[in-house]
């Protein structure tokens, strides 16, 4: 997790998604390494998986593909660990509980810290179920930072609770719905991130739907971080690695 | 409930609620607003009444005495869930539902279906209420259970056919999910007895009613003790219904059935399946050494979903339930039987009990009753049965008809 807390003392931080196994392994090295010499400070790795409710149809058939080139757990253990001697910036996991559920949880932990992974994003694990699966627990025990999710429509009560198990940053959705459609910041959105630093006092990113340079700024007023993901994934398909590049770099300066 | 203990949002280790921040909100508020209806006296009365009025119960437990003498051993009852209104048991946990979600206020509902029977369920009490409503069908059960869409539509509701992974009902799930994910301020109308916190507590207390009909009916029109009671299994809400009641009556051995498929194409959750976390609840699955769904098979679209519900998951590890699976083979089979000896007309799913019932109903003495409870009636599967038993007269009719 130390890699990420420095990370974290940085402003204006961007970070990006990508699917690991889409559209092949070594296409994703090239990627997140692309994505990392072009000026992105923190990148989530996805474990690909059959049923990722929580994403919209761009991610969702990177998922459907990465699954059909037969990408494992092992696989994402194994791009986590090369990466991370690669690439300076921290790396996460972002998945869905079931694969962790499947490799073990405490296995999971072991294995991603050794491979140098700095964090999991797990939207479909929520705290309740933490006397059933030990997950926080675990996270815990081999230093890395549980990463909670965040939407509008959380209670007060629920964000103090939430705040006794986030470590290093919460992801704040920006809106309801699914990951990829573009965002409309709206004048309530400033209202929901006052709220929310009220009750947690550490750094916020902010994604779902920021497509663009004006978006990305106008995150940053906010929150420390901003996530882009299903456009990158369209760039992609579009223009390769220049096309990231120049995405990057652009949401960058 | 001794035999089916409940804590928490589990069942055992089984349930839970594994979803996004973004619906726990709604689920909190939905798991609230059930707790509190379950025990008001004017929403049950409600509830009993559109049950009576609306779809027609109590349903029929009616003595199969043909087939009986057939087999030659137990006595054979069935359960006549397919003279529910829209045909299926669906009714009973769709009327539950629409009527708590109208309490809270919900202006439009979100359903999955597989089969077509919840979503044409859905679609009509959703009319009934005025509420605006969604159903998502996977692209392979709309071209198989094609009179259910169109039966659907003709009540006013928007079928959205989902042409993600296998087509089926578990991709039926994700989007309705997805959906509800949009616009959480709807009520998302699940129609089984699996999912988050509270569905499969709150599909289960719909459906008791089952059971609470066929213990009445036993003692009353039968005086008879129910031995066995057998239901097939998809996601468990119609059997649940029945069992429920029963539960803590060790005399009353309790049988569920899965869909057997075609060899290694089927949808045994408790032969190939093992644990694991998906669509927001802890059961077994269908699933590969990833954790991914596998795809799966049966006749029925209905029974044809790698998941079962958490309930049945922890009855099944007591024991208190025997879970056995029927072939696609010896469910037509099972079908015919039932039309020519009893002139009943069963839906796909309910002859997977049907089957069961007749390969145990000879192996027992006389004086047994077996209780098979027919969920749905046959209708919607018109088309699927006249290809699978190969009828040239109705070929021939759709040719003329396009
Ligand atoms: C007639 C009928 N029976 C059974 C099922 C299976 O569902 P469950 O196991 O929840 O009863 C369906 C589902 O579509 C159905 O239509």
């Amino acid at each position: 997790m130390q890699k990420l807390l420095k990370k974290l003392k940085e402003k204006n931080l961007l970070m990006t998604h990508v699917v690991i196994g889409y559209p092949s392994l070594t296409e994703t090295i090239k990627i997140i390494t692309t994505m990392a010499e072009s000026g992105v400070d923190i990148i989530e790795l996805q474990m690909p998986f059959s049923d990722p409710i929580a994403d919209g149809p761009v991610i969702m058939k990177a998922n459907e593909i990465a699954l059909k080139n037969g990408t494992t757990t092992k696989d994402c253990m194994k791009i986590m660990k090369d990466l991370s001697c690669i690439v300076k910036i921290p790396l996460l996991f972002m998945g869905y509980f079931n694969t962790i559920f499947n490799y073990g949880i405490e296995k999971f932990c072991k294995d991603a810290f050794k491979a140098g992974c700095q964090g999991l994003i797990i939207p479909d694990m929520p705290i309740e179920e933490e006397e059933q699966e030990k997950f926080y627990h675990y996270c815990e025990k081999y230093n890395l930072a549980p990463i909670l999710v965040i939407a509008p429509s959380t209670p007060n009560d629920r964000l103090k609770k939430l705040a006794k198990f986030a470590k290093a940053f919460v992801y704040c959705v920006a809106r309801k719905g699914v990951t990829g459609e573009k965002t409309d910041f709206q004048k309530d959105f400033q209202k929901y991130i006052n709220n929310v630093k009220k009750y947690l006092k550490i750094p916020l990113a902010v994604g779902f739907g920021i497509l663009e340079k004006k978006q990305v700024e106008f995150v940053h007023k906010h929150a420390q971080i901003a996530v882009v993901g299903s456009v990158l994934i369209k760039e992609y398909e579009k223009n390769k690695l220049m096309g990231i590049e120049n995405l990057i770099k652009k949401l960058k300066k | 409930m001794y035999s089916l203990p409940y804590k928490n949002g589990h069942y055992g280790q089984f349930g839970g609620r594994y979803v996004p921040e973004i619906l726990m909100p709604s689920l909190i508020e939905l798991e609230k607003a059930f707790n509190k209806y379950k025990k008001d006296k004017k929403f049950l009365k409600d509830l009993d009444d559109l049950y009576k009025n609306y779809s027609g119960r109590p349903t029929p437990l009616y003595f199969c005495e043909n087939l009986t003498k057939k087999l030659g051993g137990a006595k054979i009852f069935i359960k006549n869930e397919g003279l529910n209104h829209t045909g299926a048991h669906k009714i009973n946990h769709c009327l539950g539902q629409i009527l708590l979600a109208k309490r809270m206020g919900k202006k439009r509902v979100i359903a999955e279906t597989g089969a077509g029977q919840h979503g044409v369920a859905t679609a009509s009490v959703a009319a009934k209420f005025g509420l605006k409503c969604t159903i998502y069908m996977g692209a392979r059960d709309v071209a198989r259970q094609r009179p259910n869409v169109f039966w659907m539509e003709q009540v006013g509701a928007t079928v959205v056919p989902v042409y993600d992974g296998n087509q089926t009902l578990k991709d039926a799930v994700n989007s309705a999910m997805r959906d509800y994910i949009a616009d959480p301020e709807s009520h998302f109308l699940l129609g089984s007895a699996l999912g988050p916190v509270p569905y499969p507590e709150m599909n289960t207390f719909f459906q008791a009613i089952i059971g609470r009909e066929v213990k009445k009916q036993c003692r009353e029109i039968y005086n008879i003790h129910p031995d066995y009671l057998v239901a097939c299994v998809g996601g468990g809400s119609n059997a649940i219904g029945l069992f429920y009641e029963f539960l803590d009556d060790k005399s009353v051995n309790l049988i569920g059935v899965e869909a057997g498929g075609a060899g290694k194409r089927n949808a045994i959750r408790f032969k190939g399946g093992k644990y694991g976390v998906i669509e927001g609840y802890k059961s077994y699955f269908l699933q590969d050494e990833n954790g991914n769904t596998l795809p799966t098979h049966s006749i029925s679209a209905g029974l044809d979903y790698p998941g079962i519900g958490p309930g049945h998951a922890y009855l099944k590890e007591t024991g208190r339930v025997k879970y056995v699976s029927a072939t696609d083979k010896e469910v037509l089979k099972a079908f015919q039987l039932l039309a020519k000896n009893e002139g009943i007309i069963s839906a796909l799913e309910s002859a997977h009990a049907v089957a069961y019932a007749i390969k145990l109903a000879p192996k027992l003495a006389k004086n047994k009753n077996i209780i098979v409870n027919l969920s749905g009636r046959g209708d919607k599967d018109l088309f699927i049965i006249t290809e699978a038993l190969g009828d040239k007269k109705f070929y021939e009719f759709l040719k003329s008809k396009v």
